[in-house]
């Protein structure tokens, strides 16, 4: 009986310790190796193609042609009308610098067979970001293999990554992407028939395929001329 | 055949025809100015929803997009041009004082009453046909083509129609919303057979359509119970055709009550013009 209350004694003390360790450790270290691993990646093409599984979004599959040029330049280039996800749609490694986030380290996991961890980045600078982001990284290959965006006013996004290898540099290939988003009142009068009515949410399965990538070809700037998306004035 | 041939060249013969196919040109010709001139706005309020959490590409406010924008506007002011000439074409016959004359000529009031009837059908899908030519022509002069985005904001939903599936739509759609439309065009012409003046079928005809339209649509559980028995309920099944996957059976539906309630209104002008007293 006193070796069991020995044993419960310091069972309970170490739990707490561990945790505070754990609480202390430098989550961000674990951003280093993503960064250092990607550093060599300048730019990159690839064939997109989207598939919508989502109620209030009834759409054909579409297909584009995306370009990217680090640190933060994308461009989309496609004959018909394209929707991509902002959050979570495409692979942009310099992304997630720790020098713009409070990293947080909530767990250490196996995922896929493989060692991981699970961190809670809060962005330092809320101008620029305006929620955090849950990662779960492949510590093994250096890899993001999860992103979800901590929900916030009702918003929920779940990016699943898997990847390829292109070039030395490990690419996405498909990303599974869950999102449960409300939709905005209708602006300015409402019609008879939505009095009552709540807004729908915009809930459902994206299914992001990239394929023909091509790394490092040296796309110039001019390619990200008139780049934007629909925009207001 | 020459009955209705007379009929429709009488019917095209006075200017007041026009007005309608003119108004309609300069609603749409303004409409897609406006449009082009604020088009970042348009798609702004358009997509707003959906511009949060998604980047989109692509010539969204294209021309067949405009095309359904103004067809949207089909069950008030076409309702209207159509009254101007279906109110009309029988009474203004005894505004005139041609209807004696009309009828002692060898031609049956059946025969007449038919030629009329078959006449307005025929401005009618004039009407449309004109609307559907000109909205598509200058919106995909304006505006290029491209997939079609409808975006059913009272059910918070988008539903995007492939490029090339797109102009077949829009042909069911306005070969629906001519069907829609033969049943304003049969209310006026029941008004007309029944007046004696052309201003008392235009005004009624639009009462009843805007009256239909407003009790149709409020959002009360008594006027909902009503709003199956109003044919402006049925009216908007043209919009079925632009929508995924297409209700098909929702659209013969109510195109067959729509007709059926031509069928009821003619037979009443039908009846009522063959008894009509023309000594007094």
């Amino acid at each position: 009986m006193r070796k069991l209350l020995l044993f419960a004694g310091i069972l309970l003390l170490l739990l707490p310790s561990t945790g505070w360790t754990q609480a202390q450790e430098d989550a961000s270290r674990y951003l280093d190796p993503i960064e250092k691993k990607y550093s060599g990646l300048k730019d990159y093409t690839a064939d997109v193609n989207v598939h919508f599984d989502i109620e209030a979004l009834k759409a054909p599959d579409m297909q584009a042609r995306l370009y990217f040029k680090a640190p933060d330049k994308m461009k989309v280039e496609s004959k018909r009308i394209f929707f991509l996800p902002k959050e979570g749609g495409y692979f942009n490694p310099s992304l997630f610098k720790k020098k713009d986030f409070d990293v947080k380290l909530l767990e250490r996991l196996v995922y896929d067979e493989r060692k991981a961890v699970r961190l809670k980045l809060t962005p330092t600078d809320t101008d620029a970001y305006h929620k955090a982001f849950l990662l779960t990284i492949d510590i093994d290959r250096s890899l993001i293999r999860e992103i979800k965006i901590s929900p916030s006013e009702g918003r929920e996004v779940n990016a699943m990554i898997e990847y390829g290898l292109f070039s030395n540099f490990e690419l996405p290939t498909h990303i599974h992407l869950q999102i449960d988003m409300p939709t905005d009142e209708p602006s300015g009068m409402r019609e008879f028939t939505q009095f009552g009515q709540k807004p729908k949410k915009i809930a459902g399965k994206v299914e992001i395929t990239y394929s023909n990538y091509r790394v490092n070809v040296g796309l110039s700037d001019e390619i990200f001329k008139d780049s934007d998306p629909l925009k207001p004035k | 055949m020459k009955l209705l041939w007379f009929e429709i060249y009488k019917t095209f013969s006075r200017w007041r025809t026009y007005i309608s196919f003119g108004f309609i040109a300069l609603i749409v010709v303004m409409t897609e100015v406006v449009m082009k001139l604020s088009a970042s706005e348009i798609l702004y309020r358009m997509m707003k929803s959906f511009q949060k959490d998604f980047l989109i590409y692509g010539n969204v406010l294209n021309g067949w997009f405009i095309t359904a924008f103004i067809m949207n506007s089909l069950h008030i002011h076409i309702p209207f041009f159509i009254t101007l000439v279906a109110g009309d074409i029988v009474s203004s016959e005894a505004t005139a004082g041609t209807v004696r004359l009309l009828l002692i000529r060898p031609p049956s009031r059946s025969k007449i009453i038919t030629a009329k009837y078959l006449t307005t059908l025929f401005y009618t899908a004039g009407l449309v046909i004109f609307l559907a030519l000109i909205c598509v022509t200058f919106g995909l002069l304006f505006f290029g083509g491209g997939d079609l985005i409808m975006n059913y904001s009272a059910q918070f939903r988008i539903v995007f129609i492939p490029e090339a599936e797109v102009p077949l739509r829009i042909l069911l759609a306005f070969t629906a919303a001519v069907w829609s439309m033969t049943v304003v065009a049969s209310i006026a012409f029941l008004f007309s057979t029944l007046a004696e003046n052309s201003i008392g079928p235009i005004i009624g005809t639009m009462a009843v359509v805007i009256v239909f339209l407003v009790l149709g649509n409020f959002p009360f559980d008594f006027f909902r119970m009503l709003s199956p028995y109003l044919f402006t309920t049925y009216m908007v099944f043209w919009q079925r055709f632009l929508d995924d996957p297409i209700p098909w059976q929702e659209i013969a539906r109510s195109a067959m009550i729509l007709g059926l309630h031509n069928i009821g209104l003619f037979s009443i002008a039908f009846i009522v013009f063959n008894r009509k007293d023309i000594k007094s």
